[in-house]
């Protein structure tokens, strides 16, 4: 039962506002809650050129429900159900509230509650009883598939309501790999953070990283590292994108039976990833961010880099001409999964699958960070089709712009002389949000520390923000067209399950 | 003619070798920690130089390190080079749990080669065509890719008889990954259930065996999974982290690794483990390593 | 009178007592109520007899057609006729064993009149297949008219009943008009009733019309498009076994009617042979694509029985086509493959319909509720029951034509005989031939897929109501397990072992089955033309030499011996780790479940199919959201790739419903645009029932004017 009066009107009317900036144009980034003491503190994100603001609201001590955002903003829908999953407020209004991340059986049970330091919960078991277990209307039966899927893939289920071919509707279970990152990041010093920050979603690694680092340097009051840092990061960030979308392209070109397409990009993903170790020690990025700058330069010079460089993009961009000209493949992707333009910026669809349906907020672009304000990102071409081969067509043109920019880092930092990787000092008190761009989209670190230890910190990833819109993408597809979408997508559940 | 035909020709053989002939970027590796000087004085802090609690230090100044917790973050060796390395080379699976701990203490070589027949009598069947489960029990992401990776060309796992299976029933060796996330602890036991015996279980990644940075209330869960009495706040678990660096236990949804659900057999540190130490791992589960290459552990 | 002749009369004898019994007793006492069945099976048992003693040259004769009123030859059992009671009678002896348990059970049967339509049934169909002249032939078919019209309203008090017996009685009026003209306007060419004089009627156009009135009569009967509307009605109709006389042992009167117009009058005109070859393929895919969508098993069995008429047609076809360029072993491949499908046919359909009829029934006693043979009601209830799980399984393999059953051996023979049009000179007909030879084989590729959904629903299925999986669609969750449930007992379970031995057993004997066939068909092609198909001792191929060969007997002695192979090798290989066995649950991905549907049900099953074969189902789905919540409805029902539309957030998924509805062409292209007329007709002549005397008189009086008028003309 919510206070009476104006406690649940001052909510409202912050949605309020919330729901007039967006519809003027801002994005809406996310919604997290913060134990503070007995309260439970409500922040929301929203992104505009150049900048993310908060937006704090505080619900009253033992409050156990407030008025849900969802009915005004629609793309609160999955944030409201983390939020009632993780203290057990209910958002009152909310359109369907089942538990998303960790499923809790009866009243009582204890919430993880993250934002409170001095309470480090016992274990927590999923109830797996907990989620909907009855579905659906006649004629239809459903077909679950997961959370164990039938190749080397992480662990979520699909329920898969089906009267036969058609898939007119799907549910997902994503509590099974849920592990309970936000609360575990509590109480780690401000070094040790980026190591799990590093380790949340992992094909992401550098991103989060990063993300986490720029949270670190705003709350140090600076937001700029130095200038050969910022290049060691880019480049590192440009790597991680190229195997992602290289990824990406092999398990669609696997999803087609395309066995030599496979193989190619399998051999180049491994190259990316051996490039990558060489430079740094691990295959996936890990180590060099840090807050304030990057670890240490890459192991690799210049002129083998820029070598190795010019080899992967004319085998990658060859390879990928003759994947776009191979009509059964693409026969396959034309028409499959479609998201409507006007559903992606409703939400605010972020990454590639934002791109492919007309609506695009790359923070390298709106938002630079590092080195990105002084290379030129160019001007990546427009797709509406919203499709999954408009969503390959959206990877390929990141993948040349990334060549492009590995190339323009490589000679600013061969021709950059000496100094300082890391800004000096250390950071001690503040709050801040830090973003970068992933290759599925923006991640985003809300970040709160105290005497160098972080208190409350939420990583965002892209999936998070990404995964709902998968329920609507089924427009007249069949069962067989199901990797091809989940392919498409190229999310990983580690970001969402946390 | 198909485009694709002639491409795949492109690029010649690039096919590893191994582990018929020894591979460079195998050998090159470096893989989790080592402790290059044991006896190291008895004044200095070492063990809250690790995040996850990795580094232990015995009474008389002993140091010893356990690989299982290692996530390769590089502190220790940047911090005191004289007494922690790097390993090098994809040999870093281990027989046992304690096999894992660096340097090895003597006498474990009877119990491991004691372990390494008892693991040789079970899979005497499994010697020349395999098939592979994966299960996903919390982890990152990043150790899927490198098992995916197993798949391409360069490390090409169809060469030695090994494939992967959708079904349990069709597999002999189960590969788990990640820190043992409580919702899929049942899955995870499901699945090993449907597998028919003689089968092996191979724990890849630091999250699996120890749970790394989310190291785990062990103390709330029993051998089985089943979770205990819970404890309130400033438990100290065991395996995972270390109460004494003032690092609260772990994460309370993960039951710091796969061997609290599952009886593993190989354990491969690594964050994530290269494919060549997951195809090292997997040989040596599987007894098919020529000789000398048997499992110690990178000590290297 | 002859041995035979004896045995004859008292077949026909027994099925008047049976009829008398059931009528005077009733059905007050549950032994005495299976005392019709038990009489009629032995007078079935005495036809079959006389069938085989017809069969091997001593044919029976019984002179009581003049007293019955018009007819003028006695009442005899060529070999033709031989052939088809031994046909018919077999399967009508195991069914009237099944028949006496299921009507024994207490509460099975409420009044009176179902043994003595049965009787009358049977005896009608015997007395149709010795006819020897017109009289009794028309006699013998209106009877079964009436039998069929009797037996598949019998149920009356249920919903859809009695439509379904008025149908039945419409179409089986329409083919008894049929044949009342054509075998009057043969009896005025010929000047005799006697049907053997039919066969010297100069040709001419009345000889083909009549031809094609008969013919149309008999495909009527059989179910040939368009005349199949009532099949399925008529057929799920009937109470339990009696499905099985009716699609298993009566719709062979119907094919022996064809065989005997054959055997007299010969090849009809061209465009009837072509007519019936596309109307046999049209048939054959219909039936099984309405088959393979059908939600109920009843509908299923019935549907392949129009399938299976059109397989039969067009093996007559082909004879047909045989007659026409005077190839005589056309004409013996076609007719040897037709015949030996209507031996399937009738040993399967009957199997199908008694192993239905007990897995349908009800243990406490009463008939089956209307929607109680949905399939997915009936989901693996073999577990419960399996003899007749067995026996479903066993009548479904032989209509999917798999090998070692009855059922391969005559699509085979029926494929290749269709492929022998290359032989055939004229253009036409091969071009028609190779038309009804793609639909049959696209024909047996949806029977496989039909069964297979019976075999794996119904035979192996987890059991339904267990968790509450399975049993979508039943409103009343399924039935609870209670173990066993009526099997048949054991005159139930005689009955089903001897119709699954026929349609495996004759396989491995075909060599001797053909030897009889050839005998039967000597009326028709010549028994040495007809036994050219066994190329040698246990060799067969068909009639053409060195085409193709095959041998089910040795089929039947290998096969065997390969699986007895393969599992000695695993054995010996295996050691006795083979039969240690954990047993865990079955392996769905480690899910946590949910409850209800979660597997594929029988229409999701048939799903792909529907869409596939739209055009000749005209599909329709539609999906609808359930929800009312006070949520804006966002899904546009009607359309399944229409936007939704709102200016709110959209909720991932109301609750939906799918539905989806096949439509009979047939009857919604060719009879429903006919109603109406036919309506506006009725109602006209319906006004000369003035009931006003004056207007009777009126009508007597110009009635014998135009009658004298008429004859004065002819005279």
């Amino acid at each position: 039962m919510t206070a009476a009066g104006s406690p649940a009107d001052s909510v409202t009317a912050e949605w309020n506002m919330i729901a007039r900036e967006v519809a003027a144009g801002r994005r809406f980034a996310g919604l997290m809650g913060t134990q503070q003491g007995d309260a439970v503190l409500l922040s929301a994100h929203l992104t505009g050129p150049g900048e993310v603001t908060t937006h704090d609201v505080v619900l009253p001590a033992d409050a156990s429900s407030y008025p849900a955002l969802t009915p005004v903003l629609g793309a609160a829908f999955w944030y409201e159900r983390e939020i009632h999953d993780l203290f057990g407020i209910v958002p009152e209004g909310h359109p369907r509230l089942e538990p998303l991340i960790l499923p809790l059986a009866g009243e009582h049970a204890p919430h993880p509650r993250p934002g409170a330091p001095g309470l480090a919960p016992a274990a927590i078991w999923p109830d797996e009883h907990s989620v909907p277990r009855h579905v659906l209307g006649p004629g239809l039966f459903t077909i679950p598939h997961g959370p164990v899927r039938s190749g080397v893939m992480e662990s979520i289920e699909y329920l898969v309501e089906t009267p036969g071919e058609d898939i007119p509707h799907l549910n997902m279970r994503l509590f099974y790999k849920h592990r309970g990152i936000e609360k575990r990041l509590e109480q780690l010093t401000v070094g040790d953070g980026v190591l799990l920050a590093e380790r949340t979603e992992g094909v992401a690694s550098v991103a989060h990283a990063l993300a986490y680092a720029h949270a670190v340097e705003q709350i140090g009051g600076t937001s700029e590292v130095p200038w050969r840092a910022g290049l060691v990061r880019v480049l590192h960030a440009e790597l991680e994108r190229l195997a992602a979308h290289v990824d990406a392209a092999t398990r669609l070109a696997d999803a087609a039976g395309l066995a030599v397409a496979t193989a190619r990009f399998g051999l180049h993903k491994e190259r990316v990833a051996r490039l990558v170790g060489r430079m740094c020690g691990s295959r996936f990025g890990r180590g060099v961010v840090v807050p304030g700058g990057v670890s240490g330069m890459p192991m690799v010079s210049g002129s083998d880099f820029l070598a190795e460089i010019s080899r992967m993009e004319r085998a990658v961009t060859a390879d990928a001409r003759v994947l776009m000209g191979t009509a059964s493949f693409l026969d396959r992707l034309r028409g499959t999964g479609p998201l409507r333009p006007e559903r992606a910026r409703e939400h605010g669809a972020l990454g590639p699958i934002g791109k492919a349906s007309g609506f695009s907020d790359d923070a390298r672009g709106t938002r630079p960070y590092d080195a990105y304000p002084g290379l030129g990102l160019g001007d990546p071409p427009e797709h509406r089709a919203g499709d999954a081969l408009a969503r390959l067509r959206v990877r390929w043109d990141e993948v040349r712009q990334s060549f492009h920019l590995l190339r323009q880092a490589a000679d600013e930092l061969s021709g950059a002389g000496e100094g300082p990787l890391r800004l000096p000092g250390e950071v001690s008190s503040g709050r801040a949000a830090g973003w970068a761009e992933a290759p599925q989209g923006e991640v985003l670190y809300d970040l709160r520390i105290e005497d160098g230890r972080i208190t409350r910190c939420r990583p965002r990833s892209a999936s998070f923000h990404n995964l709902v819109l998968f329920h609507e993408v089924f427009a007249g597809d069949i069962l067989t067209d199901f990797p091809f979408i989940e392919a498409s997508f190229g999310l990983s559940v580690a970001g969402v399950a946390l | 003619m198909s485009p694709w035909v002639l491409r795949g020709l492109r690029d010649g053989v690039v096919t590893t070798r191994w582990p018929a002939r020894p591979d460079p970027y195998a050998e090159g590796w470096r893989g989790p920690a080592v402790v290059l000087d044991a006896r190291s004085d008895r004044v200095a802090n070492l063990v809250s130089l690790c995040p996850t609690g990795s580094i232990s230090q015995g009474s008389d100044g002993e140091v010893t390190l356990d690989q299982g917790c290692c996530i390769l973050c590089g502190r220790c060796v940047q911090e005191r080079p004289d007494v922690f390395g790097w390993s090098r080379g994809a040999a870093a699976a281990a027989l046992s749990r304690t096999g894992l701990v660096v340097p090895e203490i003597g006498e474990t070589d009877q119990g491991l080669a004691a372990v390494r027949a008892a693991l040789a009598a079970r899979t005497a069947a499994l010697r020349r065509s395999v098939h592979l489960r994966h299960v996903d029990a919390g982890s990152d992401g990043a150790e899927e890719q490198e098992i995916a990776a197993l798949l391409n060309p360069v490390y090409d796992i169809h060469r030695l008889g090994i494939f992967f299976t959708a079904s349990p029933r069709h597999a002999d060796v189960l590969l788990v990954t990640g820190a043992g996330a409580h919702g899929m602890a049942e899955p995870l036991r499901r699945t090993y259930a449907g597998m028919p015996d003689p089968k092996i279980v191979i724990a890849i990644g630091t999250d699996a065996v120890s749970g790394g940075l989310l190291g785990g209330n062990a103390e709330d869960t029993a051998a089985d999974g089943t979770p205990r009495q819970p404890v309130s706040g400033d438990g100290a678990p065991a395996g995972g982290t270390s109460a004494s660096a003032g690092i609260p236990g772990g994460s309370y949804a993960t039951s710091g690794g796969v061997g609290a659900v599952v009886p593993v057999d190989v354990w491969i540190p690594g964050s994530p483990p290269p494919p060549f130490a997951i195809l090292h791992g997997l040989l040596a589960g599987l007894g098919r390593l020529p000789g000398r290459q048997e499992s110690e552990g990178a000590r290297r | 009178m002859s041995g035979f002749s004896v045995v004859f009369a008292a077949g026909l004898s027994a099925f008047g007592l049976a009829g008398m019994v059931d009528l005077i007793v009733g059905a007050r006492r549950d032994r005495l109520r299976s005392l019709p069945y038990l009489t009629g099976a032995a007078g079935a048992a005495c036809l079959a007899m006389t069938g085989a003693g017809a069969l091997a040259g001593h044919p029976a004769r019984l002179a009581v057609a003049g007293w019955l009123g018009r007819g003028t030859a006695p009442m005899a059992a060529d070999r033709l006729s031989g052939l088809f009671l031994v046909i018919a009678f077999s399967a009508a002896f195991a069914v009237s064993l099944a028949f006496a348990a299921w009507a024994a059970r207490p509460g099975a049967v409420g009044r009176r009149g179902l043994g003595a339509s049965y009787a009358l049934t049977l005896g009608a169909v015997a007395v149709f297949m010795t006819a020897g002249d017109a009289f009794t032939a028309l006699l013998a078919w209106e009877l079964l008219t009436i039998a069929f019209y009797l037996l598949a309203g019998f149920e009356r008090g249920r919903a859809g009943r009695p439509g379904a017996a008025f149908i039945t009685l419409a179409f089986g009026k329409i083919s008894g008009a049929a044949l009342l003209l054509g075998l009057l306007l043969l009896a005025v060419r010929s000047g005799s009733l006697d049907l053997a004089s039919f066969a010297v009627v100069p040709p001419g156009a009345a000889r083909d019309a009549a031809q094609a009135l008969l013919i149309a009569g008999f495909a009527v009967k059989v179910g040939l498009v368009p005349f199949q509307v009532w099949l399925p009605r008529g057929y799920a109709a009937a109470p339990g076994p009696a499905r099985a006389i009716m699609g298993g042992v009566a719709v062979n009167a119907g094919f022996y009617g064809l065989w005997r117009t054959l055997g007299l009058l010969g090849a009809p005109p061209a465009w009837l042979i072509g007519t019936l070859l596309v109307l046999a393929g049209l048939t054959a895919l219909l039936g099984i694509a309405h088959a393979a969508v059908q939600p109920r098993l009843q509908r299923v069995i019935a549907y392949s029985s129009v399938e299976n008429s059109g397989l039969i047609l067009a093996g007559y076809g082909v004879a047909l086509v045989g007659t026409a360029i005077h190839d005589e072993r056309l004409v013996a491949v076609g007719l040897l493959a037709a015949t030996l499908q209507i031996i399937a046919h009738a040993a399967a359909k009957s199997l199908l319909f008694t192993s239905s009829a007990v897995i349908t029934s009800d243990e406490e006693g009463g008939l089956p509720s209307a929607g109680d043979d949905s399939l997915d009601a009936l989901r693996g209830s073999a577990r419960h029951r399996p003899w007749s799980g067995t026996g479903l399984a066993i009548g479904s393999l032989t209509l999917a034509g798999l090998p070692l059953t009855m059922g391969f051996v005559s699509e085979w023979f029926l494929l290749e005989a269709l492929m022998q049009q290359f032989r055939v000179p004229v253009l036409g007909y091969r071009l028609l031939l190779a038309i009804a030879g793609a639909a049959v084989a696209l024909t047996a590729g949806f029977a496989g897929v039909t069964f297979v959904r019976l075999i794996g629903l119904v035979v192996l299925g987890p059991p339904a109501g267990k968790d509450g999986s399975g049993a979508a669609g039943s409103a009343g969750g399924g039935r609870w397990d209670s173990g066993r449930r009526w099997d048949g007992g054991w005159l139930g379970r005689a009955g089903i072992v001897i119709l699954s031995a026929c349609c495996l057993a004759m396989t491995a004997l075909l060599p001797l089955l053909i030897r009889a066939l050839a005998a039967g068909l000597s009326p028709v092609v010549p028994a040495m033309v007809t036994n050219g198909a066994r190329q040698s001792a246990w060799v067969l191929g068909p009639v053409f030499s060195g085409f193709s060969v095959l041998s089910p007997s040795w089929l039947w002695i290998v096969m065997p011996l390969l699986a007895l192979a393969v599992l000695a090798f695993t054995r010996l290989v295996a050691g006795t780790r083979m039969t240690r066995v954990r047993r865990v649950p079955a392996w769905r991905s480690a899910t946590a479940g949910i409850e209800g549907a979660d597997s594929y049900t029988a229409g999701g099953f048939a799903n792909p199919t529907r869409r596939v074969l739209a055009a000749v189902l005209h599909t329709r789905s539609e999906l609808r959201p359930l929800t009312t919540a006070p949520e804006p409805d966002t899904q546009d029902p009607a359309d399944l790739k229409s936007e939704p539309a709102t200016d709110l957030a959209p909720v991932p998924g109301p609750r939906l419903s799918y539905s989806s509805d096949v439509i009979e062409v047939v009857e919604d292209y060719v009879y429903r645009p006919m109603l109406g007329p036919v309506m506006a007709l009725v109602g006209t002549a319906k006004r000369l029932q003035s009931g006003r005397l004056d207007a009777y008189l009126a009508y007597m009086l110009i009635a014998l004017v135009a009658l004298l008028a008429l004859v004065t003309a002819l005279a």
